[in-house]
């Protein structure tokens, strides 16, 4: 048994952590998180169903982020670090070409600051690259709320001012940009 | 007032994420991308958000490290301590005891104790609609009424009896359960009672005038 918790632990450990992380963006709550949901999956191991461990733990990790925020209160802190790096990006000159660390810094706290399930969705869909199946299982909502909550997070992103402003300062897009990139994509693909 | 081309481009700007996932079907994904080609607004939005996906997409898959899951080890690898049990309460511990004992004790175990339990309370109720309540707390200045030496004998009797029993059936299943739940709460009840009645009877010796 010890041997089997151990191989869980390696097999999901980076996947619980970085929802925990992107979900809290503070390490050590991230932290946490992990250990409490290992704790739980020993305290469980025995009653659990191992074909669907995965889900399991996703379902696990994403009650125990939801009762941390709800303890620590941390969004507003996080919030307000989201407005600084929006002040430092903005403020600094960069040229035309935009500051990738700034803007992904600025994403994750945007992540950050969606509500849940919004959050929880488009870390687990776009980041962590789970299906939607798995998502629907994990969060038990029908495959369909899954797209309609993952469309719905991104347009909440994209509605986020300083997101969009930092986009714009550098000189949002031209037409030639766009159309290489529906090109590209569509070249993507077909290959 | 909204024109033709601002529904339009309210519609296409709803397909972005579709257009993304390739969600879209053949006719759709032609008429979403002319429109991009012709319309700046649109294409300003569209090239916003898959500069926004592709940032997430970047994003990395982040590792704890190892420290963070040293005490996790050491829980696996300590003395082998059942996993369900590390917070289960007195009544699951109890479950667990009974559930390891034979059928017949599985069960000897709960009649006795509804025996005990009848043994000792039925006499009481008895006696108690024959208007011979037990000692209790009286206001001062009321009647109090008690136990007589025979009806005291006659409770330890039943009571010796039911622990008797309670023991074999205890002894049976190698668990002294009886003294645990039942007998000694049982015991200190009855003699707290006995002890209440004794310093009455000083008090009232005391108290008396004559």
């Amino acid at each position: 048994m010890q041997t089997q918790y151990r191989q869980a632990i390696d097999q999901h450990r980076q996947r619980i952590f970085s929802f925990a992380h992107y979900s809290l963006r503070a390490r050590q709550d991230a932290e946490d998180v992990t250990q409490e949901v290992f704790i739980k999956l020993w305290q469980h191991w025995q009653k659990i169903d191992h074909s669907k461990l995965g889900a399991w733990l996703m379902r696990v990790t994403h009650n125990a982020v939801i009762d941390h925020v709800r303890k620590n209160r941390s969004i507003q802190k996080h919030v307000d670090d989201y407005a600084d790096v929006s002040d430092q990006a903005s403020s600094e000159e960069h040229g035309k070409t935009i500051d990738e660390q700034a803007f992904k810094q600025l994403l994750m706290a945007a992540i950050q600051s969606l509500d849940d399930p919004f959050r929880s969705i488009v870390i687990m869909r776009d980041i962590q690259g789970l299906s939607y199946a798995e998502i629907q299982k994990i969060l038990d909502i029908s495959e369909s709320q899954v797209k309609v909550y993952l469309h719905r997070s991104r347009r909440k992103l994209r509605e986020n001012p300083q997101l969009r402003q930092l986009f714009e300062n550098y000189g949002g897009a031209s037409s030639n940009t766009v159309a290489e990139s529906t090109s590209d994509i569509q070249q993507a693909r077909s290959d | 007032m909204a024109t033709n081309s601002d529904s339009q481009c309210y519609f296409i700007q709803l397909q972005i994420d579709s257009f993304i996932d390739d969600d879209l079907s053949a006719p759709q994904r032609e008429t979403f991308t002319s429109h991009i080609h012709q319309c700046k607004a649109c294409a300003n939005e569209f090239h916003y958000a898959q500069t926004v996906q592709d940032a997430i997409l970047d994003l990395p898959l982040i590792d704890c490290e190892e420290n963070v899951l040293e005490p996790i080890h050491r829980l696996a690898n300590g003395p082998a301590i059942a996993p369900e049990t590390t917070s289960s309460s007195i009544w699951s511990q109890l479950g667990a005891m009974l559930s390891s004992t034979p059928v017949f004790a599985r069960y000897a175990l709960p009649l006795a104790a509804v025996a005990v339990v009848a043994i000792t309370v039925f006499p009481v109720l008895t006696e108690q609609s024959l208007n011979v309540p037990m000692v209790a707390e009286h206001s001062a200045g009321e009647q109090v009424e008690e136990f007589s030496p025979e009806d005291i004998a006659k409770a330890l009797q039943d009571l010796n009896l039911a622990i008797d029993y309670l023991n074999q059936v205890s002894q049976r299943t190698e668990v002294m359960i009886g003294d645990r739940f039942l007998i000694t709460p049982l015991q200190d009840s009855l003699n707290a009672s006995f002890e209440r009645a004794s310093s009455r009877r000083q008090d009232r010796l005391q108290d008396d005038p004559i």
